[in-house]
Formats: C-alpha cells, sequence, structure tokens
C-alpha cells in the first residue's frame, strides 16, 4: 500500500486539478455552433457581452460545464463513500434506493404535472423531495435497533430501488406520448435541461458533502478491517455510516433531482482513482470530486458535438464509456489479485 | 444513445405531434356507402381522425386509447391499448376484417401476429406529406369512400398551392417549429410539417436533419438564429416568457415568438389544409404584434 505523504497528496491533487481544468476549457470550446476559440475568450472577459455568441458561452455552455462538473463530483464522492461504507466494491449512488426515490420524485411530476399546471421546472424540487424522503425512510428502517446495519440498509435500497422502478414503470406505461420521451430520457441522465438557479444549489450540498465526510476520512481506512476491528481502534462506527449515509444522499439527490439517473459515475472514478492512488480516503474523497467533474464535463462535451447539433444524453454517453471501462478494471484487480 | 432508442424518440415525438384538439369536425357528406358490414380496429389516432373525416366511423369497432381518450365520436369504443402496449387478445375479440395502423416498430410484432392470425393489417405511414395524403386516399379506397377522400386530398392541396402563392410574395423567413422544450425538440425535414412551413414562406433551419423530429441543443438553436419560432410544446409556462431570454435569437429580438397549442398545428391528420392556415394566421397575428415587441399566442 502506497503510503499518503502531504506531498503526494499536493501532487496527486495538483495533477487531478489540472485534468478538471482542461476538462473545463474543453466543456468550454466544444460544441455545435463552431465558436473559435478567440470568440470565447472574448465574451468571457466581457461580461456585458451581447449576441448569438455571448449567449452560447455565458448561459449556454457554461452553466452546462459548472453544472456536469458539480454532478460529476457529487455523483463520484458518494460513490467512494458509499463503497467505503458498505464495504462493497460493487456500490454506487445508487445502491441504496435514494436515487430510486428522487427519480419518482422526479417522474410523478413529468407524468402527471402538466395535468395540475407544473412543468419541467417543478421536477428538481419533486425528485430532491424524493430523495429526503427515501432518506429517512431508509434512516428508519436500517436504523431502527439503534445500529444502522449495512445489511438492513442495503436490502432496504435494493427492495425500494425494485419498489421505485415497478413505480416508474407504472406512471410511464399512464403517461402521455411526450410525456413518455421525457421519463426516458431522464432516466438515462442529461444536462441539457439544466437551469442556471440550480448551480449554487448543487454546489452547496456538494460543499457540505465533502465538509461532513473528509473529517471521516481515517476512519473509512480503519472500517476497511471491517466494523468491529475499527470499533476496537476507536471508530464510532454509528455515526460515522450515520453521517455517510446523510451526507451521500443528499448529494446523490442534488445530482439527480437535476440532471436524472446518469450512471457509471460514481463506479468507475472511485475504483479508477483508488487504483492509481491507492484506497486511502484522505486523497481518495478530494480525488474523486475532481476525478469524477472532469470525467462528466468530457462526456457531456461528447453529448453535445458527437452529433452535430443534436443531443445524446450525457448518461449514454458515461455508460457506453464506463461499461468497458469497469469490465477492463475487474480484469485488472483479478489479475493482480491472483497473479 | 443507441439506433433503436433514437427512433424511439424519434417515433414518440412523432406521436406527440397527434395530441391536442381536433382540427375539425364537419365530415364531407357521404359520397358513396362505406363497405357493407366491414369492421375495423385502428391503432392510431391520425387514422382514426381520417375515418371520422371521411365519414366512416361506423366502421370502427374498436380503437387505441388515445383515439379513445381524445375523440368524441368513438370515445364509446373499445380500447385496445396504446403505441406502447397494443393488446392482440383485445383486437382478435373485436373480429375485425381489418386493422389500420401506422408503420412503428413498437408495433411490429403485433402486426406480425395478426397477419398470422389471418387479420388484414393495413399499414399507412403518416411523417412526410405525401405519405400522409397518399394514407387518406388508400384508406378511403379501402373502406369505400374514395370520394370523399380524393376531395380531402383536393381541398389540402390546393391549400397548399394558394398558401404558397401568397407566400411567394413575401421575403422568405428562416423559423423553427418546437414540438417539445425540455428536452428540445423541434421538426426536421422528414416531417408534413416541413412541407407546411415550406408552404408558408418558412425556411426551416432544422430541414438539415433527415429524421422527423430530432432532438437539437440550445446552442444549436442560437447558433441557428431563426427569424420566426413556432412553440407547439405541452409547456404550461408561456412561449413568449419562455423564448425571452434568449434575446439575440432573431425571432425573440422581434417579437416573432408565436405560441400555437400542442396539436393544433401539429397534427398529422384529415384537415392539414386548416392546419397550414392556423399557422399561418398565428405568423400574421406575431408579425403585427411585432411592432410592439411582443409574441402571439392562439388559443
Amino acid at each position: 500500500m502506497k503510503i499518503l505523504t502531504p506531498m503526494r497528496a499536493l501532487g496527486s491533487l495538483s495533477v487531478l486539478g489540472a485534468v478538471l481544468l482542461v476538462a473545463l476549457i474543453l466543456g468550454l470550446t466544444a460544441g455545435p455552433s463552431g465558436l473559435g476559440v478567440g470568440e470565447i475568450l472574448s465574451v468571457l472577459g466581457d461580461r456585458d457581452a451581447t449576441g448569438p455568441a455571448a449567449d452560447i458561452v455565458l448561459r449556454v455552455r457554461l452553466p452546462r460545464v459548472l453544472l456536469g462538473a458539480l454532478v460529476g463530483a457529487c455523483l463520484a464522492v458518494s460513490g467512494v463513500l458509499f463503497q467505503a461504507m458498505l464495504r462493497n466494491p460493487l456500490a454506487d449512488p445508487y445502491v441504496l434506493g435514494v436515487s430510486g426515490g428522487a427519480a419518482l420524485g422526479g417522474i410523478l411530476v413529468l407524468s402527471l404535472g402538466s395535468a395540475i399546471g407544473l412543468g419541467y421546472e417543478a421536477v428538481p424540487p419533486a425528485a430532491f423531495a424524493g430523495c429526503l424522503i427515501t432518506t429517512a425512510v431508509l434512516y428508519a428502517i436500517a436504523g431502527a435497533n439503534a445500529r444502522v446495519s449495512t445489511t438492513s440498509l442495503l436490502l432496504t435500497g435494493v427492495v425500494f430501488n425494485a419498489f421505485a422502478s415497478a413505480a416508474i414503470v407504472f406512471l410511464a406505461s399512464m403517461a402521455g406520448l411526450t410525456e413518455g420521451a421525457s421519463i426516458f430520457l431522464w432516466l438515462i441522465g442529461s444536462l441539457s435541461s439544466i437551469r442556471t438557479e440550480v448551480t449554487g444549489w448543487v454546489a452547496m450540498f456538494l460543499v457540505l458533502g465533502l465538509g461532513s465526510t473528509f473529517p471521516l476520512a481515517r476512519s473509512l481506512n480503519l472500517s476497511a478491517l471491517g466494523g468491529e476491528s475499527a470499533e476496537q481502534l476507536g471508530v464510532d462506527i454509528d455515526r460515522q455510516r450515520r453521517v455517510v449515509l446523510i451526507a451521500s444522499s443528499l448529494m446523490v439527490g442534488a445530482a439527480v433531482s437535476v440532471a436524472g439517473m446518469i450512471g457509471f459515475v460514481g463506479l468507475i472514478i472511485p475504483h479508477l482513482l483508488r487504483l492509481i492512488l491507492g484506497p486511502d480516503h484522505r486523497l481518495l474523497i478530494p480525488a474523486s470530486a475532481f476525478g469524477g467533474a472532469a470525467f462528466l464535463v468530457v462526456c457531456d462535451a461528447i453529448a453535445r458535438t458527437i452529433l452535430d447539433g443534436r443531443e445524446l444524453p450525457v448518461g449514454a454517453i458515461t455508460a457506453l464509456a464506463g461499461g468497458p471501462l469497469f469490465l477492463w478494471l475487474l480484469r485488472r484487480y483479478h489479475q493482480r489479485v491472483f497473479s | 444513445m443507441n439506433g433503436s432508442a433514437r427512433r424511439l424518440l424519434g417515433i414518440a415525438l412523432m406521436a406527440a405531434c397527434w395530441t391536442g384538439v381536433s382540427a375539425g369536425s364537419d365530415p364531407p357528406a357521404p359520397s358513396a356507402p362505406v363497405a357493407q358490414g366491414l369492421r375495423v380496429v385502428s391503432m392510431n389516432p391520425s387514422l382514426t381522425r381520417m375515418l371520422i373525416a371521411l365519414d366512416a366511423q361506423q366502421v370502427l369497432v374498436g380503437v387505441d386509447e388515445y383515439s379513445a381518450d381524445h375523440e368524441s365520436a368513438v370515445a364509446a369504443l373499445p380500447r385496445v391499448g396504446g403505441l406502447f402496449n397494443p393488446s392482440l387478445e383485445a383486437v382478435v375479440a373485436l373480429e375485425p376484417d381489418l386493422v389500420v395502423v401506422v408503420p412503428s416498430v413498437q408495433q411490429r410484432d403485433f402486426r406480425a401476429r395478426l397477419r398470422e392470425l389471418g387479420v388484414e393489417v393495413m399499414e399507412l405511414a403518416s411523417i412526410t406529406f405525401d405519405q400522409l395524403l397518399t394514407s387518406m386516399q388508400t384508406l378511403g379506397d379501402r373502406i369505400g369512400r374514395s370520394q370523399a377522400a380524393r376531395e380531402r386530398v383536393a381541398a389540402i392541396r390546393s391549400t397548399w398551392v394558394d398558401v404558397a402563392r401568397e407566400a411567394s410574395l413575401q421575403p422568405r423567413r428562416s423559423a423553427v417549429l418546437i414540438v417539445q422544450r425540455d428536452p428540445l425538440y423541434v421538426v426536421g425535414g422528414e416531417s408534413y410539417l416541413n412541407a407546411m412551413l415550406d408552404a408558408a414562406g418558412l425556411d426551416n433551419v432544422a430541414a438539415e436533419y433527415q429524421e422527423a423530429y430530432p432532438r437539437v441543443s440550445l446552442e444549436w438553436l442560437i447558433a441557428a438564429g431563426p427569424q420566426v419560432i413556432i412553440d407547439s410544446s405541452a409547456d404550461p409556462v408561456n412561449a413568449v416568457e419562455h423564448w425571452s431570454r434568449w434575446v439575440s435569437i432573431p425571432a425573440v429580438a422581434e417579437g416573432r415568438v408565436v405560441a400555437v397549442p400542442q396539436g393544433l398545428v401539429t397534427l398529422p391528420g384529415p384537415y392539414l389544409d386548416r392546419s397550414l392556415l392556423t399557422m399561418v394566421a398565428a405568423i400574421r397575428s406575431a408579425d403585427r404584434a411585432s411592432g410592439t415587441g411582443g409574441g402571439a399566442k392562439l388559443q
């Protein structure tokens, strides 16, 4: 195991920060309208700029790139935290059913909203409400015996995801064709419907999530030894699980409520970075924030440009890139373990 | 997104255009008796409306869910499912002589099973302008309403020519027809609505896309800079208000954002002539309002 030194942490995070910067520049310069770099720089340097180039760069691309980075960071950090808390390498941000609750809330509005005068702008609040309700239910059920059991959490999550999936299928079957198309896209995950107003909101949950869980990084490292061993070493496992559950759920809820169910970011990025940087959560948590942000921004740039003006849901790109990458990671892991 | 998913979305959006109000309900006087004893099931609202327009609703013994919900003339008929969930059993139980469908991917197996069971299935495409007119004539011929269908087709073609002639006296403008705002779907080159825009003297900025209803990015729309936006989405937020923040789009800057209730124009049915006239009236209304910086909303 690689020893984490301040210099190594700083170096790793600097490299990832540079990767994120490159991704952000790529996100700002990529698009179907063919704006030149000079035009983009001129618009970025003039806050009062008007015209199509200003609209495209300042009001379409910039908010989208920023939100993509925030959503990617939320998903990747949640993935790391869930994998550590559950001690399960297959855990992802959606494993505990929080995403199912958020999706159910959002899709309720997508399918029935127009009948009661609610437009697309009501989807994120409804999805986030779904996330909060699910988190509360999870917490109440899994923590019923005063101890937060990971097995109970996992089982509750699996059952709740199945329930939410069935409810979503039911709603989609009842929905009109227009609503059906929106539901389909929302389930894949997309950043095309973002509103600039939600960027600060997602940023707030990311900061809260990072702020509340980063201090637990050392105890998460010890948790890898098993709950009982970690407790003997002084880790308050119950408190750790409660904080991780609530912080991660809020980050996942914020991400899903604005971008739908973007897959693979929260699964792939933690594994990739764990392979490269080692399993120390003091580095892995911030590194995942940078890595998830960069990955989603690049995937979204591809989704926006690959079809020349037409949009692909970014969830399709993350899945297309993530699937093979995950298989490669698994293969490499097995080679390392068994060699 | 893979090809089949995109096709699914395209068809879903195409079908989304079939929603909304009827463009009229005064069928022509019967020109010939409808085929005696014919039992027809319609699996598509567009085809149901054609049958009603040809005064042949009496041959219908069952309809899809959407038709039953939106067409009062067939509301009492048995329902046989929708585009995604057609009920083979419900259709067969009605012992139809003919089932009329659109050639959608979703109902491919359903059509095959019906044919295996010996039921006549008539596939009538309704994406392009010519397909729609041909479908109406083919349907009219099959049910014994050839003359009524000919008259309806002639009326549509005549209106098309009149409107195009009048539009040719004015400079052409670029336009976009919004089917859905979020996610953003517009009318592409293959749709009959592209022909409608063309007849009205408008150059569809999305005509470069061959599919009927492409999903596009907002960035593409801003860069395309249409001079007229016709918004036929179902979003409850006012179209003029929604688009007002994109002042760099000429249509917004010049107040030519036209809100049309979903289905009033985007209705691939038997009254394309009325749809075209409605759209032209809406654009004129926007032209008049553009002097005051506002858009137009058609009720």
